[in-house]
This record gives structure tokens, sequence and C-alpha cells, in this order.
């Protein structure tokens, strides 16, 4: 090979390296989860009054998103909450948006029903269909109700359910964003370095590629440049148990603890990982106390899917049914609960959740 | 949710998925299948809107346009079968694959009519013939899943079930 054709070679690597990293950086933005400090992701979505709205075409500069449906007993109440907000407070500079995620697709029966919750209780500002349930995914919802704070284009708040404590803190939050004092001190919530988040999304994407080796030593940066930053340990214990080095999953989850101790996303995931490898006492423990701390959906089937496995069918059913309250559209409780079942021989159970979880994933509904 | 309930539905990404895996070659410059083309794009959207029945007319409009068309046949036998309409939906499907013998996302969907009218072993030989033929076979799976459920066949049903998860996550959908 001459000088010129080496040169067209290493060109063309470069070119081609260019092209994966745009595409990659691309499609981690379009995988990006709930997470403080993140850009958030863009949507067009019907409203129920037929007209279109994209975020990016949102004048204002501070967007509240509230993901609700008319089967879910706190959305009612979030929806309620935020009215009273919203009439106070509209014309400080602030929208509400509620986010239908009411079912995969929107029937025209969901259309009246939606209709006539919002009469019930005198919504005004807009809702929008969440038509196949897009911006439910790219958001990463784990529970309805779900709160999404936007401030000048990045998440800057974010909060599952409608816990007690937490949802009086968001609405204090709120306060110091139209100009009011808040009745009690608001703390910010933690934003990780920017390059950090570019680093995890990165990492995210060559996962979803099955590029785990280029995986690696992404998350790892990104927890060196911010070791606050708690997605990535998570991601990177997900990437160990997949290629089987269950040990260090585990220091790496225990590190992240020693960062942050109850931080809920990462006991869930060091009580899955004792769980799976037996240790089940433990992850009951764990994953209890995981799922006292609210609606983290995945630690109500985790929890439950450890119950399951320590006999405990009734408790762990239950647990299941609180997970599905949170989030009907997780095809993983279908198919842990299918394999609890199954594990009980109660073949005809495991069957119809196992042709659940299929039918999510296939999208395929009633 | 029981393994014979009726109206199953077949959502926009099952459409999608029919987009993407049947011949849709509205020739330039021919007037019927350019319209059947536009016809097909805007039942799309209406069902991804679950606006089914104007989806239903705007892929009865696209047959009309261009009756050479099996991915109109298909996409409407897929929403008959979501609007519960099994005989139409077998009408639908039969139209496809008597103009493309192959078309594996007809085959399955004539599978699950033919489940829905409850005959099965007709069923089950579209079924077993489109897993021949189909290498995106998760939906396949999740056929015969439905198949051994209504024979109480619960094993077998498991089995089929979780490989269509298991395909359908490695991609195969």
């Amino acid at each position: 090979m001459n000088t010129t054709t080496k040169r067209m070679v290493v060109l063309y690597l470069l070119l081609f390296l260019f092209v994966l990293s745009i595409t990659l950086v691309c499609s981690a933005q379009a995988q990006a989860l709930l997470q403080t400090g993140a850009q958030a992701p863009n949507f067009t979505l019907s409203g129920v009054d037929g007209k279109d709205v994209s975020l990016s075409a949102i004048p204002e500069k501070k967007v509240v998103l509230v993901f609700w449906s008319t089967w879910s007993a706190n959305s009612k109440k979030a929806l309620r909450r935020f009215e009273e907000f919203y009439e106070k407070f509209k014309d400080r500079g602030i929208l509400i948006a509620g986010i239908n995620a009411e079912n995969q697709t929107i029937s025209p029966e969901d259309r009246e029903n939606i209709k006539k919750t919002m009469k019930e209780l005198g919504i005004t500002f807009p809702v929008l269909l969440d038509r196949n349930l897009g911006s439910f995914h790219d958001y990463g919802v784990i529970a309805l109700p779900s709160t999404v704070v936007i401030v000048d284009g990045k998440i800057t708040y974010e909060l599952p359910g409608l816990p007690l404590v937490g949802t009086e803190q968001m609405f204090d939050y709120l306060l110091t964003l139209v100009g009011e004092k808040p009745r009690t001190e608001v703390v910010p919530k933690y934003q990780p370095r920017y390059d950090a988040i570019a680093d995890a999304n990165l990492g995210r994407a060559f996962i979803k590629k099955k590029m785990n080796m280029m995986a690696y030593p992404l998350l790892k940066k990104a927890i060196e440049k911010d070791p606050r930053y708690m997605l990535p340990y998570v991601e990177l214990a997900k990437l160990y148990v997949t290629d089987g080095d269950n040990a260090n999953a585990e220091e790496i989850l225990r590190k992240a603890l020693t960062v942050e101790p109850d931080n809920v996303a990462v006991l869930t995931e060091l009580g899955y990982l004792f769980c799976m490898t037996g240790r089940i006492k433990d992850a009951i423990d764990i994953l209890d106390k995981a799922a006292q701390m609210g609606s983290y959906t995945p630690s109500h089937y985790y929890l439950a899917y450890a119950l399951g496995k320590d006999g405990r069918l009734k408790e762990a059913l239950a647990a299941f049914d609180t997970a599905l309250s949170l989030n009907p559209f997780d095809y993983r409780i279908y198919l842990l609960r299918a394999e609890t079942y199954e594990n009980g021989k109660m073949l005809k159970e495991a069957s119809a959740d196992y042709r659940k979880a299929l039918e999510l994933l296939l999208q395929i509904s009633n | 949710m029981n393994a014979g309930s009726t109206g199953r539905m077949f959502l926009p990404a099952t459409l999608a998925f029919v987009l993407l895996l049947s011949p849709l070659h509205a020739s330039a410059g021919q007037e019927g299948p350019e319209k059947s083309a536009a016809l097909i794009r805007e039942a799309d959207t209406l069902s991804a809107e679950g606006n089914i029945d104007s989806a239903i007319d705007r892929l009865k409009g696209a047959v009309t346009a261009d009756p050479e068309n099996p991915g109109a046949y298909d996409r409407l036998g897929y929403l008959f079968l979501r609007k519960g309409q099994a005989d139409d939906a077998v009408n639908a499907f039969n139209s496809a694959l008597r103009l493309q013998t192959d078309l594996r996302t007809a085959k399955t969907g004539l599978g699950l009519a033919l489940l829905k009218k409850g005959d099965l072993d007709a069923a089950k030989k579209e079924l077993t013939a489109a897993l021949s033929l189909n290498p995106y076979p998760s939906m396949t799976h999740y056929g015969l899943g439905l198949l051994y459920e209504k024979q109480n066949d619960y094993e077998k049903a498991i089995v089929e079930f979780k490989e269509g998860i298991r395909t359908f996550k490695d991609g195969k959908r």
C-alpha cells in the first residue's frame, strides 16, 4: 500500500468514526432517561383540542410536564395540585403541560375519558396525548404520575409518583421558579457535570448496540469526571452482570453507595443482584428499604420477585400489584411475575403473564 | 385478560413492522399506485392515533386505487383484526397472499385471524408455515402461544411466548 492509499484509508476510517459517533450521540439523546441536568427530549404531541404542540416551540422558558393517566388514582391528586398552582402563577412565565399516557394508543373512548376527567377536575392547562407512549419512554418515566421540570431546555427537577414529602419539596422549588418565597428552604437537585452525562450517554448507546467493550471505559470515565453522578455506576454494574462479572458489579454498586447511601436506583440494583446470586434474605432487606422510599417501580417488582423466590407468594403478588399500579407498561413486571408463577407451577397464570410481557414488547393491546 | 379474549388490537408498531416488511412499490408516474401509497400513509397515521374506522376507509381506497398492492391488503387485515372482524381479516390476508404467496406478515396475520375464528388446526398450519419463512418470528411465536393457550396447553404456550420475547430481544421482530 503506498502512502497516498494509506492516507485515504485513515481518512475514511476517521470519517467512519465521526459518522458513528454522531449516530451514537443522537441515539443516546433519543433514549435519554429521566436525569436532572440532561437536555429535555423534544416532542410534538396532539392536544386534546387537536392542536399539535412541540416542546421546542413553547415560548415559556420554564415548563412542567406532568405525566398522568385516568386510571391512576394519584394522577387526579397531582392534576388538582398543578391546576391550583397554574391558576395562581400562569402569568409568571411558567407553563404546566399534562402529558396523558393512558395507553399505548389513545382510542376514542380513552379520549372521552380524558376529557371527562379534565372537566371533572377543572383542568385549564394544556393536556397532550402521548401517542404510542413515545414521550413516556423518551423521558424514562417509571411511574404515573411523574413530574419533570424543564428550565431553558434542561431537566432541572424530576419526581416519580406523588410522595408526601417529595411533592411538597417540588412545589417549593416551583415557587422559586415563579419568584415566590418557598415555604421551606429549597435544596437544588444535583446537576451532574455535562461531560460526565455525555460520556454516560455515549456508553449507553454502545451498550444498546451490543458494543460492550466500548462502553466500559466511557462509563468509568463518567464516574471519574463526576463521582456524585449515580447513573453510570448503575449502568456499569448492569454491564458487568450482563458479562457475568457479578463481583465487579457488586463492587461498583457498593462504591456508589459510599457516595450516596440512600440512592434508590443503586439500592434496587444491588438488591436485584443479591437476588440473582441467591442471597435472597439480603435482597429482600435492601429491596424492602428501597421500596419504602416511594415510587421507584423497579424496587417494587424486584422485591416481589425476591419474595417469590423466598416462597412468600402472597406478599410477592401484592408487591407486583403495587408495581403495576405505578407503571403497567413495563414488560419486566409481567416477565418476573410469570417466572414467579411458573416456579410455583401455576402454569395458566404464568402463560398469561408471559403473553402480556410479549404483548407489551410487540405493542399489542386489548 | 384471558387467552380467548376477543378484540385483540394490533397497534402501530405492528403496522410499522408490517410497513417495514411489506413490499410497497408505488411506481413513480402512475396515478393508481401513487394514490394508493398516499392513502396507506394516511391510514398509518390514523391508526397510530387510534382512529381505526377512518384508517380502514383509507385502506379500502388504497386497494381500489391499486388492487395489486399486497401491502395494502395486509394492513387492512391487521386493522380488521384490531376491530375483531376475523372474517374480513381472513379475506384481506388471503387477498394479500394471492398477490404475494410468501408475504410472511400476511401469513402470520392469517394464522391469527383463523385463531380468532376458532379454527385452530388451520391457524396452526398457517403460523407454522409463517415461522418457516419468517426471519422475524416474535409475532409468529406470539400467535402460536395464543393457539396453545386456547388448547389449554400452557406448557407449550409458555415455550412460545418465551421464545417470542427472546427473539424480540435479539431484534427478530
